[in-house]
């Protein structure tokens, strides 16, 4: 007679496997069968145990079997939890399912073979989700180990399994063919079914029974049921993750987005702000300015609308005004220069200053800031917010010198690194006949004006026609209009196009700019009144081109003219070479070649983005570089992994729709000579209510769910108030990760699959 | 079986209302009834006593008998000494809360007054107390309203110390509705006899919660039946010590089984229970050699009492039970459990089939049991069926 | 619905190791009963799978006492045991029944008409996952139209509807019964302290999740849940001296098909073939839907909630 045990989980099919075995064996030959479950408390999950008998002759045994000559093992995690091995006879063989080598499972005398079950069923799609039904492989593998005909064994496994016939016959023939082991036949196996000869019997010996007989006197429970470690049943396990928020995945400054949000929501703002600071030292600058790519990203924009994170920078960028700042001590030896006291510049400074460096800022114009002090207007940046945005830098401990056109030849006697971060301040041209005495240049209207109060002679009434779709474009039509002229757009391609911030040009257009897409200049001229004569022409859409924006095609026949008193044009920057000392040099972000002994490095506008955002992160980023470099380390920029929060991961069943909280603006009937800041922002209160609406993306916050929600009481506060799983008791179930609001627990199949 | 007894009055009352007062005296705190013949006078009664404060009890009008004993059951287990009756049908339909109510191991005291199943009959019968015989619960047979009554108080001091229940059976009408003399103890001397509940293992305790009941695996199962059978084969033993007590300061004496006119001088030996036994002790009067054996105590059959009945029984001796009860076998039940009691004896032993759905069993039909059993007997005999 | 924000449970009053299937609702239910419920509580459980989750000899889940006892007759022991505690001056000691839909809707039946008509004070607890599951899946009468069960297999699906259950209870006159979702567990919670805090006979039935049962993912237990009531299949409501109040009325329509599609038993109705099934659950749904505004509205019209 033949004896088999198998080991599985409840919902594996093991019970079926058996039956369908003993079914097989009695196709394969005369043979009398026997196969059974011990009988128990099926729970998915949980270990189970199931028997076979095989023999030529009458059976003459109803109970388990406690000596196996083939033990088989459904699912390898039962090796460390249930003693599977107990009992088996001394030739005796084990099938495991494993991808691990033979070598892996220390059994001396024991015939080991192996089969890759699980795998072999996700391949045929058998099993759900949570657990694998592995039980036709094993079949399949039982199957080989007796050389039975493989014709027999799927037609019984076809004729006998509940569902998805074909995928378990293929299942078992994949495993017939797959399983590791010594060459058949085992001798010691094919004896016991085809020629047993005596029967085993058991060494039993009569023992007087003289220990007394112990009943239980009274059929109470009153044990805690905790020493039943459920923990067992577990096939996927859940676990507690910080996964990236898409809002700080999106910030080119590399700002914790969500924590400071979230800081601000508990009302921690000098917390909040420290968060933010870390990051980005214009908070107050990029809470007015920045286009927010964090918000334009939020998961929040597919239940209602994106949490107004700049009205929140802003707030606590303003609030700063009343946090002292220490001066940081310098520590290292080595003085650093950095050209141009843009956000890039100042943000490199302050950042290599925090490391105990003596670092100098160059700049040109009379007062620091670069473009957020040249090419912004006041009515968008107050110079308030700036000057004490520098104020704080300076206060830090970094010198800055104004009226100090420099270049790097200048510098490099007598500073161990310069930094260039000059931006882009020369406007880009038209390629027009006429342009140069018949046009301004768009971002030197606005530093002149800004600095210098200089109006370009436009007067009230004008008509001014601006180039371009940026935001130097918008905020020189805006400009234009507090002049009081007629401001009037021309962009060549849509709305949708429009690299300035869409929420500027709402405002904007409500202030009365107009805007005419789709129209480009093909020429300008004076005209006898010595006005000037804007010729245009239509444009269409045609392929997307390298910027991944829809080309502009002019289209034929379409010219038209236009009569006004100015053309400004604001189609594009580029910055100026003066600090290369005459060299022709593409800088790009960080180390640059440069001749002579000196590191040079590059930041900002001239090396990437165009936004201040992108400018202080890539200061941020000069700054480790420049570090690094120092102190002898390797850089290595931060390696950002796609793996982001998106809206399906998030369950909205946990959030209150909440309206966004928009902020307060002043909306003055005439806007002449009207310079004010128009944006009010968000009072405390709605600051804190506007904080709350984050959805936390891929960061506990302690809702409390899986807590509330595990059947199993398997989830803990630990003495620091964190959340714990008590994997003793975990079954792994999935409830806590699907009701996880924010995606902050993990459960996937990996491990299972693996 | 009168006795002088000062602490006693006299009543002439029917079984029914006996077995109420019984239940009085033991001052049971919990009867949950659900009305069936011929019991019904026993619960109408409890109720009245109840209603008119003349008992400190809680009586529940249950929606079946299966709840019925369930309440039992429920209040049993949170403390209370809980009695209630029923007979036939309803017995049979409480018969799965039967086995737990056993297994439970709570000292309830139950009476029964028996009658067959369907179809309909009311009369007198032994068939559904004996059906119940494996369900571990303790079974005595009443002869008189007196005898019920003294039983009741008894079984719940047997009970309580075995943590067994008790199923005390009376004929259906020929006990339950038939007047006559009982002396009823005072309540002093009930109590005397009959301590208050206290608390057993089986108890809820608020204090010290325990689940009851649950998923036994097989591996303690047996443990769990080990100590009832333990405890179970205590039974005879206990129940003549207790009806020795009882006999000292009551003033009446009982027994498991009791011989009457059994001695070498005996050929013959009738097997009874419940009234039978009286119309029997009469016609054996006549009859020197025919003796007669009672069997109060019917489960756990009590082998050691009857075997010390017979000690004295001649070996060519005939025994002869007589039957009321069918229970689809060759054989009744007080014949199966005489020959198991009796295993390797070298009497010879007829059954006989007499009084089944309450057919009268007149002096009559004894002597006819007595004329055949000596004359010309089947193994199995039914009687008055032409 | 917004999460909880908080820990709900504070003082757990189970032991962990419940042998309840992965997902299961026997469990999560049980644990915020009992911690509302306090120690002070009598459990009575007739055969359910309750009575294996709660702890093989000899191991218990609860922290309180639990009697087990036969399937039909939760409460009529129920009954003894209040009777008894009433007796020994223990008023406010809990009686509370923990039955599935089987011994509920069938085999219970007539004890629980008997207690409630009886006007016991006792909280009784229905699981409803509607089969016996506990036994392997079988149709009980509480298993949905339209199911697939293991007495109701394939072709031959579930072709009745299952009890009012409520209704039947609501005839009873209850001083208060509801029905709760474990995916609104606040009020779940609420129901169940307004319950603890009524005397007389009160019931709750709970929607109970059942993934081997449903054949659903472990996980989705909740998410299927909150389906349930947000499609009408499972509406929240309370019922008080047969006064119905409706405790969450869905914000937009969801058709049944959005709960139904999770769930493995129903997958046969989702063949063209089958098409008529689901528009019949569809519309019996929203009649059932239709009846509770009209009863809510009828106790408006008699004065009281």
């Amino acid at each position: 007679m033949l004896e088999i045990r198998g080991h599985a989980r409840g919902g594996q099919g093991m019970v079926t496997a058996f039956e369908i075995l003993a079914k097989m064996f009695s196709h394969l030959g005369d043979f009398q069968v026997q196969a059974f479950p011990a009988f128990g408390v099926e729970r998915t999950g949980a270990p189970i145990q199931a028997f076979l008998r095989v023999a030529k002759k009458e059976i003459l045994n109803r109970s388990n079997i406690y000596h196996p000559h083939l033990i088989a093992i459904f699912d390898e995690s039962l090796l460390d939890m249930v003693p599977v091995f107990d009992g088996l006879k001394d030739q005796g063989a084990v099938l495991i399912n494993t991808e691990k080598p033979r070598s892996a499972f220390d059994l001396p005398g024991k015939t080991i073979y192996t089969i890759p079950a699980t795998r072999i069923s996700l391949e045929n799609g058998l099993g759900s989700k949570s657990l694998p039904i592995v039980n036709a492989a094993m079949i399949g593998a039982i199957g080989y180990l007796f050389e039975a005909d493989l014709d027999v064994l799927q037609e019984t496994i076809r004729g006998n399994v509940p569902s998805k016939p074909q995928a378990n016959a293929k299942a078992a023939v994949t495993a017939y063919n797959s399983v590791l082991g010594e060459a058949l036949p085992n001798p010691y196996l094919h004896d016991r079914l085809h020629n047993p000869g005596d029967e085993e019997t058991g060494a039993y010996q009569y023992s007087e029974q003289t220990e007394p007989i112990i009943g239980i006197d009274a059929p109470f429970w009153a044990m805690p049921l905790s020493k039943n470690k459920t923990g067992n049943w577990r096939v996927v396990t859940p676990r507690y993750v910080d996964r990236r928020p898409p809002c700080n995945h999106n910030c080119p400054a590399g700002t914790d987005v969500r924590r400071f949000v979230k800081l601000a929501g508990e009302k921690k703002f000098a917390e909040a702000f420290e968060t933010l600071y870390e990051h980005n030292p214009f908070p107050g600058v990029c809470g007015r300015v920045c286009p927010h790519f964090c918000e334009q990203q939020c998961n929040r924009n597919d239940f209602d609308e994106s949490v107004n994170i700049g009205a929140i920078e802003r707030f606590l960028g303003d609030q700063a005004l009343n946090y002292p700042v220490l001066p940081s001590p310098v520590t290292q030896p080595e003085k650093i220069a950095v050209i141009g006291s843009g956000p890039a510049g100042l943000t490199a400074a302050l950042r290599l200053c925090e490391k105990g460096y003596e670092v100098t800022v160059f700049e040109a114009l009379p007062q620091a800031g670069g473009m957020m002090r040249s090419g912004i207007p006041k009515f968008r940046l107050p110079d308030a917010v700036l000057d004490l945005e520098i104020k704080r830098i300076e206060q830090k401990g970094v010198k800055i010198e104004t009226k100090r056109r420099v270049s790097i030849g200048e510098l490099s006697s007598r500073f161990s690194t310069v930094i260039t971060a000059v931006g882009s301040h020369i406007g880009a041209r038209l390629l027009l006949d006429g342009e140069d005495e018949l046009s301004l240049d768009g971002i030197t209207f606005l530093r002149e004006f800004k600095l210098s109060g200089n109006e370009a002679g436009i007067a009230k009434g004008d008509r001014i026609a601006i180039i371009g779709g940026g935001n130097t474009a918008v905020d020189v039509a805006r400009t234009a209009l507090r002049l009081g002229a007629e401001a009037v757009i021309y962009y060549r391609r849509t709305m949708a196009e429009m690299p300035a911030i869409a929420q500027e040009v709402e405002e904007a257009l409500a202030e009365g700019v107009q805007i005419r897409f789709l129209t480009a200049p093909a020429g300008l001229k004076k005209n006898s009144q010595g006005q000037i004569e804007l010729s245009l022409i239509d444009m269409e859409l045609g392929e997307p081109d390298s910027s991944g924006r829809r080309k502009p095609i002019p289209v034929e026949g379409s010219e038209s003219t236009v009569i006004v008193q100015k053309v400004i044009k604001a189609i594009g920057q580029r910055f100026d070479e003066y600090a290369f000392d005459g060299m022709a040099l593409k800088p790009r972000q960080g180390r640059i070649e440069y001749a002579g002994e000196t590191p040079v490095f590059c930041a900002g506008d001239m090396a990437w983005g165009g936004t201040v955002t992108e400018a202080i992160g890539s200061g941020n980023k000069v700054a480790e570089e420049v570090h690094a470099l120092l102190q002898g380390l390797q850089y290595h920029p931060e390696e950002i992994l796609p793996d982001i929060v998106l809206p399906k991961d998030i369950n909205f069943a946990y959030y209150m729709p909440i309206p966004k909280h928009r902020g307060v603006s002043k909306h003055p009937k005439d806007l002449h000579g009207n310079f004010e800041e128009l944006s009010l922002g968000l009072r405390e209160t709605d600051i804190h209510a506007e904080s709350i609406r984050c959805l936390h993306c891929g960061d506990c916050y302690n809702c409390g769910n899986c807590f509330n929600f595990c059947p199993d009481a398997a989830i803990h506060l630990d003495e620091d108030g964190r959340l714990r799983i008590d994997y003793d008791y975990c079954k792994g179930c999935g409830i806590c990760a699907e009701e996880c609001p924010c995606n902050a627990i993990e459960f996937t199949l990996t491990e299972i699959a693996s | 079986m009168k006795t002088e007894a000062p602490t006693h009055s006299q009543s002439i009352l029917k079984g029914n209302f006996a077995t109420a007062e019984a239940a009085r005296l033991c001052r049971v705190g919990f009867i949950p009834a659900y009305p069936i013949t011929p019991q019904t006078t026993i619960v109408e009664r409890l109720s009245d006593m109840v209603s008119k404060g003349e008992m400190d009890a809680t009586y529940v009008n249950m929606d079946s008998e299966h709840s019925a004993f369930a309440a039992a059951m429920g209040a049993a287990l949170a403390g209370e000494r809980v009695f209630t009756a029923t007979a036939g049908q309803g017995l049979f339909y409480a018969h799965e809360v039967l086995h737990a109510i056993a297994h439970f191991r709570l000292p309830i005291v139950i009476a029964n007054v028996g009658r067959p199943s369907i179809p309909w009959n009311i009369w007198s019968d032994q068939s559904d107390s004996l059906a119940q015989r494996d369900t571990g619960w303790i079974q005595f047979y009443g002869e008189s309203s007196q005898e019920v009554l003294d039983t009741v108080i008894q079984s719940y001091l047997l009970a309580e110390q075995l943590n067994i229940p008790v199923m005390v059976v009376l004929d259906a009408f020929y006990q339950s509705h038939t007047s006559e003399n009982v002396w009823v103890p005072d309540q002093d001397l009930v109590d005397e006899f009959l301590p208050p509940k206290k608390p057993g293992p089986m108890s809820i305790d608020m204090e010290n919660p325990k689940a009851f009941g649950g998923l036994v695996p097989p591996e303690h199962y047996n443990k769990l039946n080990y100590t009832f059978w333990r405890d179970a084969i205590q039974v005879e033993e206990r129940a003549e010590q207790i009806a020795a007590d009882y006999a000292r300061m009551f003033g009446r004496e009982y027994h498991n089984v009791e011989a009457i006119n059994i001695g070498p001088q005996t050929r013959l030996v009738l097997v009874t229970v419940s009234s039978i036994t009286t119309t029997a002790r009469g016609v054996i009067r006549k009859y020197p050699d025919v003796g007669l054996l009672k069997i109060r105590l019917f489960k756990p059959f009590p082998k050691a009492s009857v075997q010390e009945a017979l000690r004295e029984l001649p070996k060519d001796a005939i025994i002869a039970p007589v039957e009321r009860n069918f229970l689809g076998d060759r054989e009744g039940a007080l014949f199966q459990e005489m020959q198991r009691a009796l295993y390797g004896a070298p009497y010879r032993m007829y059954d006989f089939y007499a009084g089944a759905g309450g057919k009268d069993v007149p002096p009559e039909t004894i002597e006819k049991i007595i004329h055949i059993a000596r004359n010309n007997p089947q193994d199995v005999n039914w009687v008055d069926i032409a | 619905m917004k999460p909880a924000n908080e820990f709900l449970i504070k003082d757990e009053q189970v032991f962990s190791g419940a042998l309840s299937c992965r997902g299961c609702g026997w469990s999560l239910l049980v644990r915020h009963l009992a911690s509302l419920l306090g120690p002070d509580t009598v459990y009575v459980l007739p055969a359910s799978c309750f009575s294996i989750i709660s702890g093989p000899y000899p191991l218990s889940e609860l922290k309180a006492n639990v009697v087990h006892t036969l399937f039909a007759a939760a409460p009529a022991t129920a009954t003894g045991i209040r009777a008894a505690l009433d007796r020994q001056g223990k008023k406010d000691t809990i009686v509370a029944v923990l039955a599935g839909d089987g011994g509920t809707f069938d085999i219970g039946l007539q004890a629980l008409s008997g207690a409630a008509a009886r006007g016991e004070n006792i909280l009784y607890i229905v699981n409803n996952n509607g089969a016996y599951m506990n036994t392997g899946i079988q149709t009980s009468t509480a298993t949905p139209y339209g199911a697939i069960t293991t007495t109701n297999p394939g072709v031959g699906y579930k072709k009745t509807w299952p009890k009012d259950l409520m209704g039947i209870i609501a005839a009873h006159n209850l001083p208060y019964a509801a029905t709760c979702s474990l995916a609104f567990l606040e009020d779940f919670r609420k129901k169940v302290k307004r319950a603890r805090d009524t005397e007389g006979f009160r019931l709750l039935m709970i929607d109970g999740p059942c993934p081997p049962g449903h054949k659903t993912e472990p996980g989705d237990s909740i998410f299927i849940a909150r389906l349930a009531v947000e499609t009408r299949l499972y509406p929240l409501f309370e019922i008080e001296r047969q006064h119905y109040k409706l405790s969450y009325k869905p914000g937009s329509f969801v058709p049944v098909d959005e709960c139904l599609k999770h769930q493995g038993r129903f997958k046969h109705l989702f063949k063209e073939e089958n098409k008529m099934l689901l528009e019949d659950i569809q519309s019996h749904t929203d009649d059932n839907w239709n009846k509770l505004l009209a009863m809510e509205k009828l106790a408006h019209v008699l004065g009281e909630f």
